[in-house]
């Protein structure tokens, strides 16, 4: 099987021969300054141009890091191309929002309507066409921000969370505009060659929305993307990943129409199993160990994710530019059994 | 006929606690109307709401949203007694002053604010210097403000390291000592926090107030 192969055969629940090593990209970072001075490819001018942000996202999987090529590298571009400002970071720092559109969800008709033919919404589905071309088997991870992420970052997030509350009316609006935004991001995306989706939501979670809205407002959203991605493509690969703790929403976590689940560190793997039954799983190497811990920690860590039952083994969470990549190494390492 | 003291203090802490901020206000001039001290509407009605609040976050029945609308709430009601209030601090009584921000590179604060109404609640005098906040602004406005306790917060692990910089920049100005450090956000962990050197973690706001406190001694006999 190649990478491409045993991925997707993973994400459907079908034999592998073994399991997938892959980070995604977005906010699951996966790029870290060691890769970037090894190859002379560095943020933010792998944000900006396609043919950076390929070579970039082919040199992880160059260097032994992962099994999958990832674009983009940043949660920023779908509430930039909605009218946010943003600070395009450094070369420690991933690109972040720091002017936001929008006062309430009651304004939201003054947002821009996503263009992906411009701006780093086409940088992106470039890249993925780059990649697509070069035809080595291996996956092509693209990634999205989730609904409630980018709403809560084209304004002021407490006012929005507020709102979820005091102006239900106009905030189903408003997530159904934007949530409408991103799905012609992921449409491209897979349009461009993308082999499997990853949407993050890391600002709807359970632990600040609760069940009711958890259901209300993430659940809903994150479905209707989907939805909207496999429009073009009934049965492409999706996978959500769930930032923090889950115990407040396994139920409603169970409606979520992904093909896999990924999840942070804090929740353990046979957890997560004992709720989420037969569904495919995908973690959670602790990110603060691989960039702090050795190689012989990562390996063990690695060999108890495998043993817990594991699906596809990643890290937990976006990996810490100060990473050493011997570390990341590691896992892909004690995956594939070498030494 | 007019109200008791204790059942106004009740319905103040009720409306913070059943998110009633609009219906506060009105409860808050009843408060002041009938001639209680302001003082204790506030750490009797409006704090002791929050506070139960605090307890319902803790054991998972309220979420961040809720705990937002709850601190709207008070605030309303702290906007109607806080003009009332003595002008002076009691003579001898230490006022802890906290910097709180979320470092460089990071813009999600939704964690800070509630940390930072949490700490207020408990009456920390707060110094909120918002977001993507460049290091060295942290240890200026400690110096400045000469602040007991600087909170620092991160949602991104790209970010962490600017925590430990803030750390050692306190070291090197020899600040270190006299500045407790706490640190919180998505990836952090007491294991970070150990190894940078900080003085706390916490996971959440609620955890963030008791940590705080033991980390000034506040509340403890000199």
């Amino acid at each position: 099987m190649n990478s491409r192969e045993r991925l997707l055969s993973a994400l459907k629940g079908n034999k592998v021969d073994r399991l997938p090593c892959i980070c995604p990209g977005g906010m699951m970072n996966m790029i870290i300054t060691e890769l970037m001075e090894k190859t002379g490819i560095m943020w933010p001018d792998a944000h900006t141009d396609a043919n950076k942000m390929a070579d970039l996202a082919m040199a992880v999987y160059e260097y032994g890091m992962f099994e999958n090529y990832g674009v983009p590298f940043c949660m920023t571009i779908e509430v930039e191309s909605m009218g946010a400002g943003i600070d395009m970071g450094s070369k420690m720092f991933e690109p972040h929002v720091v002017d936001y559109v929008i006062d309430s969800v009651s304004d939201y008709k003054k947002l821009k309507v996503t263009d992906v033919n411009s701006g780093r919404a086409k940088v992106t589905t470039d890249a993925i066409s780059i990649l697509k071309n070069k035809g080595h088997g291996v996956p092509i991870v693209g990634n999205l921000s989730g609904p409630i992420s980018v709403a809560s970052s084209l304004m002021e997030p407490v006012t929005f969370y507020k709102e979820l509350r005091r102006k239900k009316e106009d905030v189903h609006e408003f997530m159904g505009f934007v949530t409408n935004q991103i799905i012609e991001f992921g449409q491209a995306q897979v349009k461009a060659g993308a082999d499997v989706i990853v949407i993050s939501d890391p600002s709807g979670t359970g632990e600040i929305l609760g069940p009711k809205y958890f259901e209300e407002y993430a659940v809903k959203y994150i479905n209707m993307l989907i939805d909207g991605i496999r429009e073009v493509d009934e049965n492409f690969p999706i996978i959500v990943h769930i930032c923090g703790q889950m115990r407040s929403v396994y139920c409603e976590i169970k409606e979520l129409k992904a093909d896999a689940f990924s999840f942070d560190t804090v929740v353990g793997i046979k957890e997560i199993r004992e709720h989420m039954g037969d569904k495919i799983l995908m973690g959670n190497i602790s990110s603060f160990a691989l960039e702090s811990a050795n190689e012989e920690k990562i390996k063990k860590m690695t060999e108890n994710a495998i043993n817990s039952g594991i699906n596809i083994v990643s890290p937990a969470c976006g990996l810490g530019t100060q990473s050493p990549m011997k570390n990341i190494q590691a896992i892909l390492k004690t995956v594939k059994g070498e030494d | 006929m007019s109200k008791s003291k204790e059942e106004l203090l009740k319905q103040l802490s009720d409306c913070v606690f059943e998110m009633e901020d609009e219906e506060i206000i009105s409860v808050a001039q009843e408060y002041l109307d009938a001639g209680y001290d302001p003082l204790e509407g506030i750490t009797e009605g409006l704090v002791d709401g929050m506070n139960r609040a605090g307890v319902m976050y803790e054991e998972e029945e309220y979420f961040i949203t809720d705990l937002l609308i709850c601190s709207d709430a008070m605030y309303n009601g702290l906007d109607i007694l806080k003009p009332h209030l003595p002008q002076k601090n009691l003579e001898g009584e230490k006022t802890y002053k906290c910097v709180i921000g979320v470092v460089e590179g990071d813009t999600h604060d939704i964690g800070k604010n509630l940390v930072k109404i949490m700490l207020e609640t408990a009456g920390f005098e707060m110094y909120d210097l918002g977001r993507d906040v460049p290091l060295r602004n942290f240890i200026d406005k400690v110096k400045k403000v000469d602040a007991d306790l600087v909170c620092l917060s991160t949602l991104m692990t790209t970010t962490m390291p600017g925590m430990k910089k803030v750390v050692e920049m306190l070291k090197e100005e020899n600040m270190y000592e006299n500045t407790k450090v706490m640190i919180g956000g998505g990836p952090i962990s007491q294991t970070y926090c150990d190894k940078i050197d900080a003085n706390g973690y916490s996971p959440n706001a609620v955890e963030a107030v008791k940590l705080a406190k033991l980390l000034v001694g506040m509340g403890i006999p000199a």
